[in-house]
């Protein structure tokens, strides 16, 4: 018995979604939203499909969702999804009303829902996926997150029992939640083509999970992310199940160790974090009972969408866009290296403020100092334009880093940012910006690009 | 002249490293000296330490911690009362008063301060902060579980002029005896507030007392006071 509650909120849901697509909107939020606000455990009622997939996690959790669905539809399923909206939870109650029927039941066979790790107890009690992915868990925006130790406490705490893992065996604060499930981990080898890791300003997992000891990396990655162990208590990272063991820039194959067995499959992508992507949704297609050969048919096929990277060649110059997650000092670190391994004279425009806390408050600028700015300081970084209402706060954070104050450019607004880049220093200009700046981010290196065309 | 970082293991989740980092290219002629949770502090048995850091940890590194520091709660008391400069931001406040209340137990203090703390973590409170210390403005971040109830006699860090203080209706936040400063606001404190940093390099008898780049710091300061001052922008 599902209830006059739950009627109603499904028959208002699914109105709502009849009218905002004949307005020509996604609706992936606001049916959900209302459907929630009818019927509180709306998510619990409804219907769900038989295989549920759940991918969570601090970053790659859009890009593995992305991933499954692809290689899903191309197994010949159509699987309900929240790829085009909203990961909290109206966004899942959007797609699972979708899927449904006017009686409530799920019309399709498989799922899988994108869960922003920080709504586990508003998605879980309702929502009890036969997977979990979680990719990582890292600092991200303190007021929503609080601390990476603080968010696994939530996945500890809300993940339900039944629900089988499919862990990031390389970090030891993620594969280290809900302990008593079952679980799988992925992993990815040193590989010949990393540059060694830099000194990262944050680390978060420096103590043993288990007894509190510091812990010492036999090979570290980025920030945690590696192969750490205890000596005090024994602890080690775990052994994984899938691990990718190579990864060829030429053959464009990488190479995944799963019970003994190297598989070949097409990279979608050669960036290392889009390789853990890979490796993640590799493992949890196996652990669903997949074949090795069904996969790599699938990744043949596989695109990464590229809407957060673009480069182009134009005349002697590079022009490179890349959306860094402002609020976020281990995605813009991520951005920071590459930016710092590219080879050459560059420079390098930050769009990272906050848009909304420029509009009506004013940004905590503290994650400015867990992001590794220090990677901008080298000689071939030419200019850095610290730019928008953060501006004089990027130019002392870029000071302390040791970037020297001639090579800083602070620019109050993004419409002057292309015209303070100074072409004739650099053969590489790279634009980072947060993820809500996209627009000013396109409006500023088409202006760098007229610019280079010009020249 | 010693600087002593306590805890870097555990206290440094908001950026907050960066006061240990920036004091130390302020006062280069200083030794620095990390110590971590199993190691006897510094300030405990070497009188040339002048400042003490600690800064805001995961509920689990308060819980490791304090029963770390409480065999030297009595060093401590000595230290501030011969004019140490002790400095502990964030939730490392809490360790100095007399009792952290969870939805679990109750942690015993190290008693320096009459505080009793209460931590929620179902609540979260995010705001920024604008505040007077003696005389200088000060600007900051607040992002916390809990809040302080002071026992009357409490001296205060900073009287609030916007943001919350150690409670809800609170008019001041933090706690301040001689030089030990403890204060629930975050992050580059010492970086954000350059006055306050000049103020701290003249009490330590730093060569050089006027901060690192300090026309750049007042710059992006001024800017901050003014946003903060702006009764139109919301603290959160």
């Amino acid at each position: 018995m599902k209830g006059l509650r739950f009627s109603l909120a499904l028959a208002v849901g699914k109105c709502a979604q009849f009218a905002m697509r004949l307005l020509g909107k996604k609706a992936t939020y606001l049916p959900g939203k209302l459907a929630l606000r009818i019927c509180p455990d709306f998510l619990s009622r409804i219907g769900k499909p038989e295989l549920l997939i759940g991918v969570t996690g601090t970053n790659g959790k859009t890009t593995v969702s992305n991933m499954l669905c692809d290689l899903l539809i191309g197994f010949g399923e159509d699987p309900v999804s929240n790829r085009l909206g909203s990961n909290i939870d109206a966004g899942a109650a959007s797609a699972l009303l979708e899927a449904a029927s006017l009686s409530g039941r799920c019309r399709r066979r498989v799922g899988v829902l994108e869960m922003d790790e920080r709504s586990a107890a508003r998605i879980f009690p309702g929502v009890k996926p036969n997977f979990l992915i979680i990719t990582n868990l890292f600092r991200d925006s303190m007021r929503r997150n609080a601390h990476p130790e603080y968010i696994a406490s939530l996945l500890d705490r809300y993940i339900p029992p039944e629900t089988r893992l499919i862990l990031n065996g390389d970090d030891p604060i993620s594969s280290n939640v809900a302990k008593l499930n079952g679980r799988v981990y992925f992993g990815i080898d040193p590989l010949p083509f990393e540059p060694p890791a830099r000194e990262n300003l944050v680390v978060d997992a420096r103590l043993c999970p288990i007894c509190g000891e510091p812990i010492q990396y036999d090979f570290r990655r980025y920030n945690h992310i590696g192969r750490a162990h205890c000596d005090s208590c024994g602890w080690t990272s775990p052994r994984n199940d899938f691990q990718l063991i190579s990864a060829d820039r030429d053959t464009g194959l990488m190479t995944v160790l799963d019970n003994d067995i190297w598989h070949d499959y097409r990279m979608p992508a050669d960036a290392v974090y889009n390789l853990y992507n890979a490796v993640a949704a590799v493992a949890a297609l196996r652990t669903i009972g997949y074949s090795p050969e069904q996969i790599a048919e699938g990744m043949e096929k596989l695109q990464v969408v590229q809407s957060r990277f673009w480069q182009e060649q134009i005349g002697k110059w590079e022009l490179t866009e890349i959306m860094a997650k402002g609020l976020n000092a281990v995605a813009c670190s991520r951005n920071f290296d590459y930016v710092a391994n590219a080879e050459g004279a560059k420079a390098v425009v930050l769009l990272l403020d906050d848009v909304f806390d420029e509009k009506s408050s004013s940004e905590n600028i503290a994650w400015l100092y867990d992001a590794d700015f220090e990677f901008l300081a080298g000689e071939d970084t030419v200019q850095v334009l610290a730019v928008g209402a953060r501006c004089l706060d990027t130019r002392l954070r870029l000071l302390i880093a040791g970037v020297p104050a001639e090579r800083i450019t602070v620019v109050q607004q993004a419409k002057d940012a292309a015209s303070a880049v100074d072409l004739s220093q650099c053969g590489k200009v790279f634009v980072l910006y947060e993820v809500y700046r996209q627009n000013q981010a396109v409006m500023v290196r088409n202006a760098i690009a007229e610019r280079m065309r010009k020249a | 002249m010693k600087l002593e970082y306590l805890y870097p293991e555990l206290g440094n989740l908001f950026g907050d490293g960066a006061n240990m980092r920036y004091l130390r290219q302020c006062i280069p002629e200083a030794e620095y000296v990390e110590t971590p949770l199993n190691a006897v502090p510094a300030f405990a048995g070497d009188g040339d330490v002048r400042f003490v850091y600690c800064g805001p940890m995961t509920e689990r590194g308060q819980r490791m911690a304090l029963p770390a520091l409480r065999p030297y709660a009595q060093a401590m008391e000595d230290r501030v009362r011969d004019g140490c400069c002790f400095l502990f931001t964030g939730n490392s406040l809490e360790m100095a008063g007399q009792s952290i209340r969870t939805a679990e137990d109750t942690l015993k203090g190290l008693g320096l301060f009459d505080l009793e703390a209460h931590q929620d973590l179902n609540k979260r409170y995010n705001g920024f902060f604008l505040g007077k210390f003696d005389d200088l403005e000060i600007t900051a971040f607040n992002s916390r579980f809990s809040h302080c109830h002071p026992g009357p006699g409490v001296d205060g860090f900073a009287s609030v002029i916007r943001g919350i203080g150690l409670e809800e209706g609170c008019p001041f936040e933090g706690v301040r005896r001689k030089n030990f400063l403890g204060t629930y606001l975050l992050g580059p404190l010492l970086v954000l507030n350059p006055l306050l940093t000049q103020k701290l390099l003249k009490t330590l008898g730093a060569e050089r007392t006027e901060p690192l780049f300090f026309r750049e710091a007042m710059e992006a300061y001024t800017r901050r006071k003014e946003e903060f001052s702006d009764r139109r922008r919301k603290l959160d």
